[in-house]
């Protein structure tokens, strides 16, 4: 309780926490920070972790070892031979394998952050290849440069197709566009006046797109003065990128998200409370440094933050496949995400996923835990899959009762109620010997526990 | 403080969307926050893919013009169900007639709307959003009605879609997750997960989930229970429609809370109802498995005594041209009949017949504009403001007996 009090101080709050006794490094606390800085992890993964303690471990998810380029090239060209479609279903289902086996999550973790935060709907590009080269867009920036990030964003064909701004004509400027650009993108809702929009539109006249490329007609720009959050000049549509980047709101308005996405959906933290990081953030929009400070804080590993958030579809089901370092049919995993309600390249608004308890109604929980059944016991479309009986030998457990708290503490670190406990033992002790491990397993994939993260 | 810590949790347990939504979210959320949305009512929107010929559906057998424009594909007198000398239903479609002449299915005439649009995606879009013309709407006007009742109400699942086809834009809602189920069993859990025994914890989240948890294993164990009961059920034909629909009545019957289903006939999208050439086999199969599935369910709901809370609707993107082409087929039209059915309807013919003379560019010129019909539909059926949904007001037609 003392701990949760002193969390609301920002300076305790963003301080880098450090194990002690009262604050002791634990495995649920290694859990946390795989379940949100990657997508869950292998027991040999949390077991490496538990003996470095935190600062390392951050440090390998932020730097990750070794050789990465190899991997990151190969799957480049699948992308790539996966992009020669109109259709986006080859593209999802590589990228679900890439978080899967990646050497880097984080990186991929924060490129599905930027997916949805730049959200479109890529039905509406009608082209694997631009919608391939939005995700790398997403993909190097990931924790690169937020100001690059944003006017590449911006600027590229799939933004202007997908709200509908394939022309921007001086006689015509697109409020709508310039709207869902400044709301969604830069600063929030409610953050520009209806001035501040049209001028913005003004600015982005001579866009145009021709054969599915950016052209600016300098003919069709308006160069008349514009007006926009208070500055005034012959502004282009670069200038008015950095123009809203020099705002704080704008650098509040990502350091917020990013709180949502690491810390907790349950609370609005205050503006003074997130003041360090957008300070911070500010200073050269370097996306690797907030989330460092973030991932290291005394906040992050602290209750405010822990089981705050609802998995979403993909978190749900990638902890499970990780964990049970599987590979299983990404082609069918994309179809079940998207029933689940996420999938990739279509977030239903330009607004993105907004998840949280959004992503829980009677039928997504019947349809998350089907298809943890599906996974676990290898039925139809993950037959031959998931080799559930693997883990229990490379990790030698000895037992029933070693199988068992060795599956409650790869994917709970046997942080759960005793009375949930209980029930779990009950509820398998009568069940016919041979799959009883199996229902167990899912017993423990579906309790309300491992819904949340 | 912790006073304010029990209430933020119980507050948050109550409110669907609590603290977890963005203040952003709060904005747009719906004002009308005191109607009651009528969850035990439901909705069924049966999509015509690919634009029904409304001339061939709803006959206007009697009429000189009609004759004239259509000299392969016309309806003689004998060959239709006579509503009145004037017109009458396509000769596939005797169970509808009956059910028509029974008072359970009416017919919507000239329904359309302003500037229509003649192609497929185009005047999808239209129907979808019922917002015509803006390019810029993303979500369906279902999606937003499932969204209503989920804010209004917090209801769970207010709206499902049913059947073999992809995700519709009417059904796309910003933040709820509309499930698609083609089975039934996907509404039922495979292995039910441990029963929460509802105490509380420190965690508001949990809580939440724990609470779900329970109403889906309720939800679960009543599907399960109807799937399970053998004897109520009626004969279906053998057509996808009529098998979807007999799900969908499963649906109603669990009595799950569902209040908006939709399905279509005719395939994804632009599908078999887009007859351009050789119309008129095609047409007639269509026609029949629309009015033999439909009629089906009507009894099936009858025989439960269910049909006094369930309506269903037709829509259909267009109608066709009323001249047919040179390929014994038709083009794409304007306005065009909805069949409705249900057991609170207004019997018989709603709106006039179309006039074959008075023509916008080869089709029938609309009467009732579609968002009148779903003010109908909103307003006095599911008791959502269709104000919230439509943007603006729009008069319901009288569909109801007063």
């Amino acid at each position: 309780m003392k701990n949760q009090n002193a969390a609301f101080d920002p300076q305790w709050a963003w301080e880098s926490y450090v194990p002690s006794d009262e604050r002791p490094w634990t495995l649920k606390w290694v859990g946390h920070l795989y379940r949100r800085a990657a997508f869950g992890a292998s027991w040999e993964q949390l077991r490496q972790a538990m003996e470095e303690g935190p600062a390392r471990t951050v440090e390998r998810l932020l730097n990750p070892s070794g050789n990465t380029d190899e991997f990151e090239t190969s799957f480049d060209e699948y992308e790539s031979a996966a992009a020669n479609s109109d259709s986006t279903e080859g593209l999802r289902a590589w990228w679900l394998r890439r978080m899967i086996q990646t050497p880097d999550p984080l990186k991929e973790k924060m490129t599905l952050f930027w997916h949805n935060h730049f959200a479109i709907d890529c039905g509406k590009v009608k082209s694997g290849v631009l919608a391939l080269q939005r995700l790398r867009l997403n993909r190097e920036d990931a924790l690169g440069n937020y100001a690059h990030l944003l006017q590449a964003i911006v600027h590229h064909p799939t933004t202007f197709l997908a709200l509908n701004a394939e022309k921007n004509r001086k006689v015509l400027p697109n409020d709508n566009f310039a709207k869902k650009v400044l709301e969604n993108y830069c600063l929030g809702p409610d953050m520009v006046s209806e001035q501040d929009i049209h001028e913005t539109a003004r600015a982005f006249t001579g866009w145009f797109l021709i054969r599915n490329e950016c052209r600016f007609l300098d003919r069709e720009h308006d160069h008349t003065n514009k007006r926009i959050l208070g500055e005034e000049g012959d502004f282009d549509s670069q200038d008015v990128i950095n123009i809203i980047l020099r705002r704080p709101d704008a650098a509040q308005f990502i350091v917020r998200k990013l709180y949502r996405f690491f810390i907790s959906e349950v609370e609005e933290p205050a503006h003074s409370f997130l003041e360090p990081l957008v300070r911070l953030f500010t200073a050269d929009f370097n996306i690797k440094k907030v989330i460092t400070v973030i991932l290291k804080s005394n906040l992050f590993f602290s209750e405010t933050a822990y089981r705050k958030r609802v998995k979403s579809p993909i978190e749900y089901a990638l902890e499970i496949v990780r964990g049970f370092e599987a590979n299983v049919s990404t082609t069918h995993l994309g179809n079940d995400l998207k029933a689940l309600g996420q999938d990739l390249f279509h977030p239903p608004t330009v607004k993105g996923w907004l998840g949280g308890r959004h992503w829980i109604n009677s039928a997504a929980l019947i349809g998350r835990c089907n298809l943890a059944h599906a996974l676990i016991s290898n039925s139809a479309p993950y037959e031959k899959q998931l080799a559930f009986d693997t883990v229990f030998e490379k990790y030698k457990c000895k037992s029933d009762e070693e199988s068992c708290q060795f599956i409650l503490n790869l994917f709970l670190q046997d942080d759960l109620d005793e009375t949930v406990r209980k029930q779990l033992y009950r509820s398998t002790a009568d069940k016919k010997p041979s799959s009883w491990l199996q229902r167990f397993t899912i017993d423990v994939l579906t309790c309300p526990e491992f819904q949340i993260g | 403080m912790k006073f304010s810590r029990r209430q933020f949790l119980h507050t948050s347990a109550i409110c669907s969307f609590g603290s977890l939504a963005p203040s952003f979210l709060q904005k747009t959320a719906f004002t009308a926050a005191s109607k009651k949305v009528k969850t035990d009512r439901v909705l069924v929107v049966l999509q015509l893919s690919g634009g029904n010929d409304g001339l061939n559906t709803i006959v206007p057998y009697a009429d000189d013009e009609y004759g004239r424009n259509r000299s392969t594909l016309r309806l003689q007198a004998p060959e239709v169900h006579k509503i009145d000398s004037y017109c009458g239903f396509h000769y596939e479609m005797k169970a509808m007639w009956e059910q028509f002449q029974d008072g359970h299915v009416s017919v919507i005439q000239s329904v359309g709307y302003p500037k229509s649009n003649r192609d497929h995606a185009g005047a999808l879009r239209d129907w979808y959003t019922a917002y015509p013309h803006d390019e810029n709407c993303e979500t369906g006007w279902l999606g937003r009605s499932i969204e209503y009742a989920n804010q209004v109400d917090h209801t769970d699942l207010p709206g499902v879609l049913v059947g073999n086809i992809s995700m519709p834009l009417a059904l796309n809602a910003e933040r709820t997750i509309v499930p698609s189920i083609r089975r039934l069993d996907q509404m039922q859990f495979q292995q039910e997960p441990l029963s929460a025994d509802i105490h509380k914890t420190d965690n508001a989240l949990l809580d939440f989930v724990n609470q779900q948890t329970s109403i889906a294993l309720e939800k679960s164990r009543k599907l399960t229970n109807i799937t399970k009961d053998i004897h109520s059920s009626v004969e279906y034909p053998p057509f996808q429609l009529a098998k979807t629909l007999r799900t969908a009545a499963q649906l109603i019957r669990a009595d799950i809370g569902v209040c908006i289903i939709y399905t279509a006939l005719g395939g994804d999208g632009f599908g078999g109802f887009d007859n351009h050439a050789s119309q008129r086999d095609n047409h007639a199969a269509l026609l029949r498995q629309l009015s033999e599935s439909v009629s089906a369910f009507i009894n099936d709901l009858k025989h439960d005594r269910l049909l006094d809370r369930v309506l269903l609707t037709t829509v259909s993107e267009f109608g066709r041209t009323l001249k047919e082409n040179g390929r014994r087929g038709t083009g794409h039209g304007a306005a065009a009949p909805m069949l409705a059915a249900g057991a609170q309807l207004k019997p018989g013919l709603i709106g006039q017949c179309p006039s074959l003379t008075d023509l916008d560019d080869g089709a029938l010129k609309h009467q009732i504009d579609f968002r009148n019909v779903f003010a109908a539909l909103l307003d006095q059926w599911l008791c959502i403001d269709s104000k919230e949904i439509l943007g603006v007001s729009f008069d319901p037609i009288p569909l109801f007996q007063s």
